[in-house]
């Protein structure tokens, strides 16, 4: 018969390292799986799709005037494709280029909303304020406004689900 | 025949003597109504348990379908704007005694040696209740519910370092979808109370462990001076928890709980909006709890200094109350006897109603 613990110290020693080890292994052999579907997100590619906004003569652009104008992405999100409605705004600056902001703000994130009696996009969460070229001008948000990665077919523009300058992928 | 029954299970396992020993704790009799603030929190989780899993009966936390769900359970389960509505109120109860709770415990002098463990297990039932609150409002699935997922993980985004990652694992990918809600879920109602229900018996079992330790006014006939630890150990008077500190427990339960459900049932829970994506004019609203950190949001303009409003300020502020037992060493617990701890207690609630108050005024207009 082993003997016990309170008789041998270094039997004690022993089963003492093996609770421990065993302990280890099991810990180690679920936090694995554990982790691998925690972590999964950032091993994943993010799903890029082009989508046509539509034709520029059609949206009747006045210069420094802001369009919104609904695009719909159709992108894989995990297990499910979905469509994802966002806005552009279309500005068509005086020298007649356009550029195509997204509407949400820099800071947070929020829905911008444009107020033609100041000629600013207003954030309603913390009061950010931009332009009508997109540059802060009040209030939190640490950058420009977003801009649509975009391309131009003949009359047709092209919008991708992708922000202009934007290394860390900020933005919805 | 009662007494048959018992018999049997003493025989057995002494249950007698498991409850004598659990219900003939001796409670300092002068401060019972103070005391009756974490009974009456265990009572309040509890609540949430019960009413939050049979809401489950109905939730799919499916974007957008989870707001038409809510929406079901308010309208066409039959008393279920009563389920919801407690479940709604409960959390905010629960939010606002936690901060009376802590209150209390802060100005009695109650996170002293040796019940610093104590107030380390209670912060994070804090700080764990707060982000329940927080995910249930986003699970909601109304409009709120899409841009409070947005705005605070893009605040996480602002975390040093590890941000940008914090933020795609909470959201499952870059972009807020399905596995955005999923996610949330599964941290409201299963992560989270898990660790809930953890931490509340480890608090319950240091409060036997340390002892009695009220509060100050226990002890006006104590001879030792407050230095002394064997002071702390003999308040002048001592009631059994059962029945006389359980009645009084019971009838601020009965109270608060006539409260919650009166508005459950007369104010019931806001199910708002569904998300509208393209919508122009929407201006997202905090809960009540969240306003002061809020209205923090909208200071420190520019690219180096939002890390203060996101990060800086929200967690010096945490670690330095996680770490309050450690920080105000000193003996005395009476708050008249501190007065720099108090007077600083009283800045901060009050620094803290300010911002609450300014932080729920309305936003910017959404037309002029």
């Amino acid at each position: 018969m082993a003997k016990s613990s309170e008789e041998s110290p270094s039997r004690r020693t022993f089963m003492m390292v093996v609770i421990g080890l065993i302990s280890t292994v099991i810990g180690i052999a679920l936090a694995v799986p554990i982790l691998g579907a925690v972590l999964n997100p950032l091993f994943k590619k993010r799903d890029i799709v082009w989508t046509k906004l539509g034709k520029i003569s059609d949206l009747n652009l006045k210069p420094l005037v802001p369009k919104f104008v609904p695009v719909y992405f159709r992108v894989k999100e995990g297990w499910s494709v979905n469509t994802l409605p966002r806005q552009v705004v279309v500005v068509k600056q005086v020298n007649g280029d356009l550029l195509f902001f997204s509407n949400q703000c820099t800071h947070l994130g929020c829905p911008l909303h444009w107020i033609p009696a100041r000629q600013k996009f207003l954030c309603p969460c913390h009061g950010g304020m931009f332009n009508i070229t997109g540059q802060v001008v009040g209030g939190p948000p640490p950058r420009p406004l977003y801009q649509w990665v975009h391309k131009m077919e003949g009359n047709n523009v092209y919008i991708q689900n992708k922000f202009k300058d934007n290394p860390k992928d900020r933005g919805i | 025949m009662f007494k048959q029954i018992q018999n049997w299970f003493d025989e057995r396992i002494g249950l007698t003597k498991v409850i004598e020993e659990f219900n003939g704790e001796r409670i300092p009799r002068r401060g019972g109504w103070a005391y009756t603030l974490g009974s009456v929190l265990a009572f309040l989780f509890t609540v949430q348990v019960v009413t939050g899993i049979f809401l489950l009966f109905y939730y799919v936390p499916y974007f957008p379908i989870a707001r038409n769900a809510t929406y079901f359970i308010k309208h066409h389960v039959i008393f279920g704007n009563i389920l919801l509505g407690i479940h709604l109120w409960g959390a905010f109860t629960m939010i606002f005694i936690i901060l009376i709770h802590m209150a209390r415990v802060y100005f009695s002098g109650a996170y002293k040696k040796p019940r610093e463990m104590q107030w380390i297990a209670g912060m994070v039932l804090f700080s764990v209740v707060v982000v329940l609150g927080l995910t249930g409002y986003m699970l909601v699935g109304n409009e709120n519910s899409w841009w409070t997922i947005n705005v605070l993980t893009n605040v996480a985004s602002h975390t040093p370092f590890i941000g940008g990652f914090i933020r795609e694992i909470a959201k499952g990918g870059t972009e807020t979808s399905v596995l955005t809600m999923q996610h949330i879920f599964a941290v409201h109602v299963w992560l989270l109370p898990i660790v809930v229900i953890m931490f509340i018996p480890i608090h319950l079992f240091l409060i036997r462990k340390t002892g009695h330790q009220g509060m100050a006014l226990e002890y006006k006939n104590s001879k030792l001076c407050d230095d002394d630890e064997k002071k702390w150990q003999h308040p002048d008077g001592t009631v059994p928890f059962f029945p006389d500190q359980f009645y009084k427990d019971m009838i601020v339960a009965i109270g608060v709980f006539a409260v919650v459900y009166i508005l459950a049932v007369y104010v019931g829970a806001p199910i708002g909006p569904m998300y509208r994506p393209l919508a122009l004019n929407f201006a997202p609203e905090a809960d009540w709890y969240f306003l002061a950190n809020e209205e923090l949001l909208k200071f420190f303009p520019g690219h180096g200094l939002i890390i203060f409003s996101t990060f800086l300020i929200p967690s010096i502020g945490f670690a330095i109350l996680f770490a309050l037992p450690f920080i105000d060493r000193t003996k005395e617990r009476s708050p008249f006897k501190r007065p720099a701890a108090t007077v600083l207690g009283i800045l901060f609630l009050l620094l803290l109603v300010y911002l609450t108050l300014i932080g729920g005024e309305p936003k910017a207009p959404a037309t002029v």
